[in-house]
């Protein structure tokens, strides 16, 4: 399949990624003990008494997961020159052992710069969703493609 | 500490952070397996020319050293509904070591949630030459005095 490049974006343009990506409560533990090491990321017990009611993934865990889905579902299919940041990010549920995690992209915008001939700019909106159909976090991140 | 006690232009040093390349590759074979950030090899035929942090790792940096100035009763009582504006300037490479920093920039009493007040806080990656590389602007919810 060749790669897809800037010209094949455009906005309101939707894309449902087929990966799903499992979340286990060793990994939401060994995560927050390298980065998030929060009572409500460590331990089922003490999270209880937090307003989260339980074991939830950190926050920048779940922006990794959404990560790993979105260059298996898309970036390593796309002519990537790589991202420059992110424009806004929601936390809306929390993300539990079990959750069952996948993604939906929106093409929220494309703009082809007139001072670069070779890079376009698209920006997408990510959607992850639980298996319970809820959003648990929304992205707008902007991304750099190769002009065909 | 309340959200009536916070005050903006309050300024703390987070820590230094050194980048190991070992540490740099595994986070990346989980969460962002882009050749850049998994193979040192490939990594040099790159638009990087090397091999570089994801950014999401650079970023979870930030919340680690962020951890370590918690306290027990400020950590359980902070909840973050997301972030904004996280942009990454420079390529983070084995060996860069990064000093985090954050500000108190502006805070929003939410009529939605009378009890809470919002606390939003610029933060910075800075090497020792003062060189910018990453920077975001964290939300956190805090209970507000009036509430108790």
């Amino acid at each position: 399949m060749p790669l897809l490049h800037f010209e094949d974006f455009s906005a309101g343009q939707k894309l449902a990624l087929d990966g799903r990506y499992t979340v286990t409560a060793e990994e939401i533990v060994a995560f927050a003990r390298q980065f998030d090491p929060q009572p409500h990321h460590l331990d089922d017990e003490a999270a209880k008494k937090t307003v989260l009611g339980g074991l939830a993934a950190s926050g920048w865990h779940v922006c990794a997961m959404a990560m790993r889905l979105i260059v298996d579902g898309l970036v390593g299919k796309a002519a990537s020159q790589g991202a420059a940041g992110v424009e806004e990010c929601r936390w809306l549920k929390p993300v539990r052992p079990g959750d069952v995690l996948r993604l939906e992209l929106e093409v929220l915008e494309t703009r082809a710069p007139s001072s670069r001939s070779d890079i376009g700019f698209v920006k997408i909106r990510w959607d992850l969703f639980n298996q319970r159909e809820q959003v648990a976090m929304m992205i707008s991140a902007p991304m750099f493609l190769r002009r065909t | 500490m309340w959200f009536e006690d916070i005050e903006i232009g309050t300024k703390h040093t987070l820590g230094e952070y050194r980048f190991v390349e070992d540490e740099m590759i595994a986070f990346a074979k989980k969460y962002d397996p882009q050749t850049f950030h998994v193979d040192p090899q490939a990594a040099k035929q790159s638009i990087f020319g090397g091999l570089i942090a994801s950014g999401w790792m650079t970023v979870a940096v930030w919340m680690k050293l962020m951890t370590a100035k918690l306290t027990p009763e400020s950590a359980g009582a902070s909840v973050s509904p997301g972030f904004e504006d996280l942009r990454w300037y420079k390529p983070v490479r084995p060996g860069t070591a990064l000093t985090y920093s954050t500000e108190v920039v502006e805070k929003r009493e939410l009529k939605s949630r009378p009890h809470f007040g919002l606390v939003l806080n610029r933060n910075e990656a800075r090497d020792q030459d003062g060189t910018l590389y990453m920077s975001i602007v964290t939300k956190v919810l805090r209970e507000r005095r009036s509430a108790s």
